[in-house]
């Protein structure tokens, strides 16, 4: 067990899967560590990203679903991801890598329910979105600020109370008089939603749980990726 | 021979339980108390600490800041910080008990004591029946539960929003809820507490009940003011929680709390936080209005930390509540927590187990106002039907448990006992023939018949004969009457709110 690595000599796919393993076990420095070895031997951000980042979140995510992993495990390894992204998110864009993705999230105004979009946030994060929460009780002021400050592709609004929802429309009306709705994904969530009353306020999706979150954010992106 | 002629029991209806037939229960068992005096002591200094070293915010609301900075409470942004002195000094202004009245006075109940009481579901924006499935609720399904609730001789309270009519614009719900509890029951209900100005409306509907000097001596009104856990008070329920303690109607201060999430994963330590936030928001009252009525609220679970939803019916969360309860007597408070919660989505063997695991607790804890006592599923995401019509029929056997034992001479029944020869039975005695009616609670729904019999009536379970019973108590209900000109009053102070709000 206690047997000294030195990371610099392991071959490239023994270090692709001590950084997925540590990313499983939220060891933020030493991921950090690694993904600094991986960049020093001349490897693409993207490569990095893919084969060690992002495949090691897929088998959180699987985990979690499967009831293998606990919420406090997930969020270790999701700040452990965020830690590694913050070296390699700057080099994606210099290199022109397709995007993960930013996304802003909160509550909106009257509702202070913020248990399941935290829950979203953490599970972004971990796979590579730049999340920005911008928590509870939410104007339309707030979130055109937090827009004007991220310009996020994906913009996620939460509301679990039936007097808060109908504020999901307004925020959404707000964006298209703005003009900005076309430029955003607009997700939806919050136990008394439905798929019929995401479409009826224009949102563009409306996901039952973090997982469905994440896949739906991803798919979203793909098409904005393969779009541009 | 001549004699007198009698009326046959045949064709006498079966004798369902009347309405009137049952009152508030009082809670004549032993106390369960799981924690000693010593470990009650370190709870009541832990959470102690937590007021007067950690604090509690009071967001948003600058006018909550200023009562508090007022009445000496140290303020720092928005996080205030009580002394045990003050919080002593304020929280023995509440009353340990108070009547809550009912428009029909045999029905206003006491909050409070050795007096116990069981209120529908609140909240759910879903409802569910064996027959339509899961679906938004709307009025109608609200007033259908109104019904339930008043016909159930084991409910005592109307509740609130049993469930969410999500046809009604959200800015004038409230009205119809309100008047929907005043017409279609007679026993006492909760007020709104989404805003101020729902709040005001629930207080003028009872002013034009009761009149308005009436209502300060007792309140007409009880309303659910949750603490939004960890430590913090939001502007929303702040803004009710003023207006009621101003009006001297009652309110629950309950500390919300989902241990893991909200409060730490640790019971101890959850039950810390849970007592100074609930001291907190009770010693906030009693500065706004000394002797305002308060109930010591708790409402205590997990979340699941591996999938992070809700839990219902965890054994820890039954652990917590008998020490709640400790905690509420400890400050002579009248005590609300309990319920039939259940994470199950239909009332199935899950939900039958879930729903007792918190209701015995509550029982036998002594919870004065029992919340959720009837109709709650999904984690409190969805009211059905069937669920409350079954949880009924478990309220009524406790209502029996609580009584007691019966030491009198009749609960010893020697006459029968001596005239019994040995192996021989009671069927027939006298003492029998006297008492077999209300000897043994006897539930209506669930099933008792050789299984021979029971699969010559069709082999239902108790989801099905439950469905039965649901309908067979709508088609039978009648609403309680309502002075006319009352009604009047009521109706025309609804639109020309209604008209006001949309204007
Ligand atoms: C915890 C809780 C609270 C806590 C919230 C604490 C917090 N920090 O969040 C507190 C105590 C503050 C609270 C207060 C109230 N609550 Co509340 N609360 C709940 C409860 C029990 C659980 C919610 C939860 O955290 N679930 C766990 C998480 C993981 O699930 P989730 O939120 O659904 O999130 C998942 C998905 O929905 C989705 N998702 C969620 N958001 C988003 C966003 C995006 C962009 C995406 C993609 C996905 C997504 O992914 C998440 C993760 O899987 C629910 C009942 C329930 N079972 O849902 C009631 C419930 C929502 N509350 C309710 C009510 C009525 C209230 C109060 C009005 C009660 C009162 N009288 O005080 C107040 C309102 C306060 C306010 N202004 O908002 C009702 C609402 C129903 C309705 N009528 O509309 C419910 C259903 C319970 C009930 N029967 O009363 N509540």
């Amino acid at each position: 067990m206690s047997d000294e690595i030195n990371i610099q000599e392991l071959p490239i796919e023994e270090l692709f899967e001590l950084m997925q393993e540590d990313l499983y076990d939220g060891l933020a420095d030493e991921v950090l560590e690694e993904v600094n070895e991986a960049l020093a031997r001349g490897l693409q951000p993207f490569e990095v990203l893919t084969q060690g980042l992002v495949a090691g979140m897929d088998i959180v995510g699987k985990d979690f679903r499967d009831g293998t992993l606990f919420v406090p495990e997930v969020l270790m390894a999701a700040s452990s991801m965020k830690s590694g992204m913050t070296v390699l998110r700057p080099l994606l864009i210099e290199t022109g890598a397709p995007k993960m993705g930013t996304a802003v999230i909160g509550t909106v105004k009257g509702d202070i329910h913020d248990i399941g979009q935290n829950l979203v946030s953490m599970m972004w994060e971990g796979a590579g979105f730049e999340v920005t929460n911008i928590g509870i009780n939410n104007s339309v002021e707030d979130y055109m600020a937090a827009i004007e400050a991220h310009n996020p592709e994906i913009l996620g609004l939460s509301a679990l109370l039936t007097t808060t929802m109908p504020y999901m429309k307004t925020v959404i009306d707000a964006l298209n008089e703005a003009g900005i709705r076309e430029r955003l994904t607009v997700l939806v969530g919050g136990a008394p939603l439905s798929d019929a009353f995401a479409e009826e306020i224009g949102a563009d999706a409306y996901c039952r749980d973090a997982a469905v979150a994440v896949d739906t954010a991803k798919k979203f992106m793909q098409i904005r990726n393969e779009a541009a | 021979m001549v004699r007198e002629r009698r009326h046959s029991r045949r064709g006498r209806p079966s004798p369902t339980r009347q309405v009137e037939a049952i009152t508030q229960p009082l809670h004549q068992i032993p106390v369960y108390e799981l924690l000693d005096a010593s470990a009650l002591d370190k709870i009541h200094q832990v959470s102690m600490e937590i007021l007067s070293e950690v604090g509690i915010l009071f967001m948003d609301d600058p006018e909550s800041l200023a009562i508090l900075r007022e009445h000496g409470v140290r303020v720092e942004g928005e996080l205030a910080f009580f002394t045990p002195t003050q919080i002593e000094h304020y929280v023995t202004m509440a009353p340990s008990e108070f009547t809550q009245l009912a428009r029909n006075p045999a029905r206003s109940l006491v909050i409070g004591g050795k007096h116990m009481c069981f209120a529908p579901v609140y909240g759910p924006p879903f409802v569910a029946d064996r027959e339509r499935g899961r679906r938004l609720g709307t009025l109608q399904d609200f007033r259908d539960f109104v019904k339930l609730a008043y016909l159930s001789p084991y409910i005592h309270h109307s509740g609130g929003v049993i469930v969410e009519p999500t046809d009604l614009p959200t800015p004038t719900r409230h009205l119809d809820m309100l008047y929907s509890h005043i017409k279609y029951s007679d026993k006492p209900f909760m007020g709104s507490v989404m805003s101020a100005g729902n709040a005001a409306d629930s207080v003028k509907m009872v002013e034009i009940m009761f009149g308005s000097e009436a209502i300060r001596q007792q309140p007409a009104l009880i309303s659910l003011i949750n603490i939004s856990s960890p430590r913090r008070l939001d502007d929303r329920m702040l803004s009710a929680l003023k207006v009621y303690a101003r009006a001297r109607q009652a309110v629950i201060i309950t500390p919300f709390i989902l241990s893991g999430a909200m409060g730490p994963a640790a019971i101890a330590g959850t039950l810390a936080q849970q007592n100074a936030e609930a001291l907190a928001g009770i010693a906030f009252a009693q500065m706004i209005e000394p002797g305002t009525p308060v109930v010591y609220g708790s409402f205590q679970t997990n979340v699941d930390l591996q999938s992070g939803s809700p839990v219902f019916g965890s054994p820890e969360s039954q652990l917590a509540l008998y020490v709640s309860a400790q905690l509420a007597r400890r400050y002579h408070l009248p005590f609300r927590s309990g319920g039939m919660f259940a994470s199950a989505k239909i009332p199935d063997v899950q939900a039958g187990y879930e729903s007792i695991m918190t209701m015995l607790p509550a029982v036998l804890a002594r919870v004065n106002f029992v919340l959720h006592a009837a109709g709650w599923l999904d984690g409190g995401l969805t009211a059905g039907f069937e669920k409350f019509v079954l949880d009924c029929e478990v309220l009524g056997a406790f209502h029996t448990l609580l009584r007691g034992i019966d030491m009198s001479e009749n609960g010893f029944a020697m006459e029968s006992i001596r005239s019994v020869p040995p192996g021989g039975h009671h069927l027939g005695t006298p003492h029998t023939l006297r008492n077999f009616r209300t000897a043994f609670y006897r539930s209506e729904l669930f099933d008792y018949q050789p299984s021979e019999a029971w699969e010559a009536d069709g082999a239902h379970d108790a989801y099905e004969r439950a469905h039965e019973r649901l309908q067979q108590l709508l088609a039978s209900y009648e609403a309680p009457p309502l002075d006319p000109a009352l009604d009047t009053e009521l109706q025309a102070f609804v639109s020309r709110r209604k008209a006001e709000i949309s204007g």
